[in-house]
């Protein structure tokens, strides 16, 4: 008898089981999208845009775009509905696109709200702001056909590693809106003759855009922020030596550095905030433009070096001072050690951190010069 | 009396039937909970609610060593007499009774909300409840040994959680202290509540083998819990901002949202799926307790199996009639809070201080 209730229990825990197949949904009548694109149309309409591929041998196309005007991400999800043939899920997206118009107006993080309310989507698909018209981006067709939102999340990625931009994924994203010791920073991409990485986009701590640095700028950054990965290149690196020549950059060098240690201290004194930042690269010499003599000289060039890249660290920081903005995150060594005078002006973080002092100071060391002289 | 020496435990299953019972769904919004009374030093609450735990617990010992071939009920009955014994066992029954269905209903709205949000929720709990039933028809022996076995085999959760403080702010974790001890002492009410469970100690410590080293095991289990509540919450603060952590219901879960393999995307939907074998090594002692008592109350220690379908088939036809909310559910929660404190931490106390009079007083008649 007991036995016998204890099959009839577990056909009736199979049974029940079965009430997952009346909803089964075949992969053919899914929509699924891999890239969503937000934008403002000239007349202020909210406009958005959707990439899913395509799952069919006849077509030539490997992924559909279909745009609609929309007031949120939920209502563009069901007009997207109307437009094509499976249902649309969200729940795969790789990338979000924001245009640069968007992104001018304060506040345009609440349209987010359903991407961290709907527990199916993803929490690491990667934001990019999009300098220009979002269409054009959209519509991009690549001429071998690669699939745009995997071509884009890898074009982040390994410019990540590269440090020539910063990885923000919803997740991070939503922790630098509502971090106050910190304002967001995102990657930025624009269409010209060919679709490519153009940095990094600063926004301010309501979200507006206020800035945007270029490649070499945004590994700076990353140096600051301690966020860089592996080793970090530096081209293009001029020093003032008198080896002008027209045509060919003449006193150029080029070197990577990796396993750089950033230090940041803080102070509070006669209320200011008081920043030191201290920077030690161990850098390996990849290039040198003009002959030098460096068994002799050495010391003296690892000045010029250090006296460049200092130059470089101040000017991004006087940016960043005149914005009012805080990429780096200071805010949380003020919040660490300077509780009390941090919660008083945590509300507007930027304006304290634009009256506060900030040194930086860089310090190199010559690991190897190559196996050149 | 038969029934316990019958049935009994290893250390172990002791140790591992406690942890079990206190580490369920409540840890995955213990961090938003903590940070929102205390802010990032929640972590200390935890510290000091071990330490109170520690000291109930070993309280629980200490009375449960008067009579040690008896559960709670017998101690009452012997020293109360009948009625209030059979009064006790009534309330423990209608306690473990009302936690097992919050838990119940909390687990299959987890279900719901984040693994099958097609699925009619009758038919979640359904799905539940049939396993449950398999399991806790049989003796405590059975239940200890699945409550071992689950904790094995779950170590795996652990580890993987601590994969995203690779992008952890450890800054956010200072300044320790930062608004003075008030909130941290508020917040201790919070981890309490995470520690509830070791009040089944009371009627796991006759079944015990060896019994001289019931101390140390409910010390180990608490401890257990102890530095699990604490490295979830310091893993929870330094990786979400504490201007943000309170608005994720479960940061936990958000922390598995956030890994990413090359081979797997969404992981917390298996971690999710996993997890409710955790859950379940809290839901099915506390079904167990819940017959436990009933059976007792009939004097038949045979008709668990008996008690435990009607209890089930009340709870289904109550979920097919009613349709539960997180909110309604929380308001459950909140309601059975205070009686959980009372059960667990000062019921102990009562009994020990009755106890210890009562033996003053037959110490002075002997002489």
């Amino acid at each position: 008898m007991k036995r016998l209730s204890h099959i009839f229990l577990v056909y009736l825990f199979l049974i029940t089981m079965l009430s997952g197949c009346a909803e089964q949904l075949p992969l053919e009548d899914m929509t699924m999208q891999l890239m969503l694109g937000i934008d403002l149309s000239k007349d202020n309409n909210l406009i958005f845009y959707e990439t899913n591929p395509v799952f069919s041998k006849t077509s030539k196309k490997s992924s559909e775009t279909i745009e609609v005007k929309a007031t949120s991400i939920r209502d563009a999800r069901n007009k997207f509905d109307t437009k094509v043939k499976g249902f649309v899920n969200g729940s795969k997206i790789q990338v979000i696109l924001i245009g640069k118009k968007v992104l001018e107006h304060p506040d345009w993080f609440s349209l987010f709200d359903t991407i961290y309310r709907n527990p199916k989507f993803s929490l690491n698909s990667r934001v990019i702001a999009v300098d220009g018209p979002l269409s054009s981006i959209m519509y991009y067709q690549s001429e071998d056909n690669v699939l745009l939102p995997l071509h884009l999340k890898t074009l982040i990625d390994t410019n990540n590693r590269r440090n020539s931009t910063v990885q923000t994924t919803l997740h991070e994203l939503h922790r630098q809106i509502y971090e106050k010791g910190i304002t967001p920073s995102i990657s930025e991409i624009k269409d010209g003759t060919q679709l490519r990485l153009t940095g990094t986009s600063l926004l301010n701590h309501k979200g507006k855009h206020v800035h945007s640095f270029n490649i070499s700028e945004t590994a700076l950054l990353l140096i600051l922020q301690k966020e860089e990965r592996g080793e970090v290149s530096f081209t293009h690196f001029s020093l003032p030596i008198n080896n002008k020549n027209e045509l060919f950059h003449q006193d150029d060098i080029s070197f990577s550095a990796s396993n750089i240690k950033t230090k940041i201290k803080s102070a509070y004194h006669q209320n200011k905030f008081h920043f030191d930042i201290k920077i030690n690269m161990p850098i390996y010499l990849g290039e040198r433009m003009f002959p030098y003599n460096m068994s002799k000289n050495e010391k003296n060039f690892k000045k010029m070096v250090e006296e460049k890249l200092t130059k470089q660290f101040e000017d991004l920081i006087k940016i960043i001072q005149a914005k009012k903005i805080d990429p780096i995150g200071l805010g949380l060594y003020a919040r660490a050690h300077h509780y009390a005078e941090y919660k008083k002006v945590e509300d507007e973080w930027g304006k304290a951190l634009a009256t506060s002092t900030i040194n930086v100071s860089v310090k190199v060391d010559l690991i190897s010069t190559g196996n050149v002289k | 009396m038969n029934t316990y020496i019958k049935n009994e435990i290893t250390l172990m299953q002791f140790i591992l039937v406690i942890h079990g019972l206190q580490v369920g769904v409540g840890v995955l919004e213990l961090p938003r909970k903590l940070a929102e009374t205390a802010g990032t030093d929640g972590w200390i609450s935890i510290i000091l609610g071990w330490i109170l735990t520690t000291i109930a617990s070993l309280i629980i010992i200490q009375v449960m060593k008067k009579n040690p071939h008896g559960s709670i009920l017998e101690l009452v009955t012997q020293n109360f007499g009948k009625l209030i014994g059979k009064l006790v066992t009534i309330l423990f029954a209608l306690y473990f009774a009302a936690l097992s269905v919050i838990i119940l209903i909390r687990e299959s709205l987890f279900i719901q909300k984040w693994l099958l949000p097609q699925t009619a929720f009758p038919v979640l709990l359904l799905l539940l409840i049939i396993p449950s039933y398999l399991i806790v028809q049989h003796n405590i022996r059975v239940l200890a040994r699945y409550s071992e076995f689950i904790f094995y085999i779950s170590l795996w959760i652990f580890i993987v959680y601590l994969i995203p403080t690779k992008e952890a702010h450890l800054l956010n974790l200072l300044p320790v202290l930062k608004d003075g001890m008030k909130p941290i002492l508020q917040a201790v009410h919070s981890t309490l509540l995470s520690f509830i469970g070791f009040e089944a100690a009371f009627f796991l410590y006759p079944f015990l083998r060896q019994k001289q080293a019931a101390a140390l095991g409910i010390v180990v289990a608490n401890t257990l819990s102890m530095l699990l509540f604490l490295i979830v919450t310091i893993a929870a603060f330094s990786f979400f901002s504490p201007d943000e952590i309170t608005q994720f219901k479960e940061p936990v879960i958000n922390m598995f949202k956030v890994i990413e393999f090359q081979f797997i995307e969404r992981l917390e939907i298996i971690f999710l799926t996993y997890y409710i074998f955790v859950i379940s090594t809290t839901a099915l002692p506390l079904l167990f307790l819940t017959v436990f008592c009933t059976s007792k109350l009939t004097g038949r220690q045979d008709r668990h199996s008996r008690h435990l379908i009607w209890f089930f088939s009340a709870l289904f036809i109550y979920v097919l009639m009613s349709s539960p909310t997180f909110q309604q559910n929380s308001q459950w929660q909140g309601k059975i809070a205070n009686l959980s404190i009372f059960v667990a931490y000062l019921l102990p106390l009562f009994l020990w201080m009755f106890l210890w009079v009562k033996h003053l007083f037959q110490r002075r008649e002997l002489h």
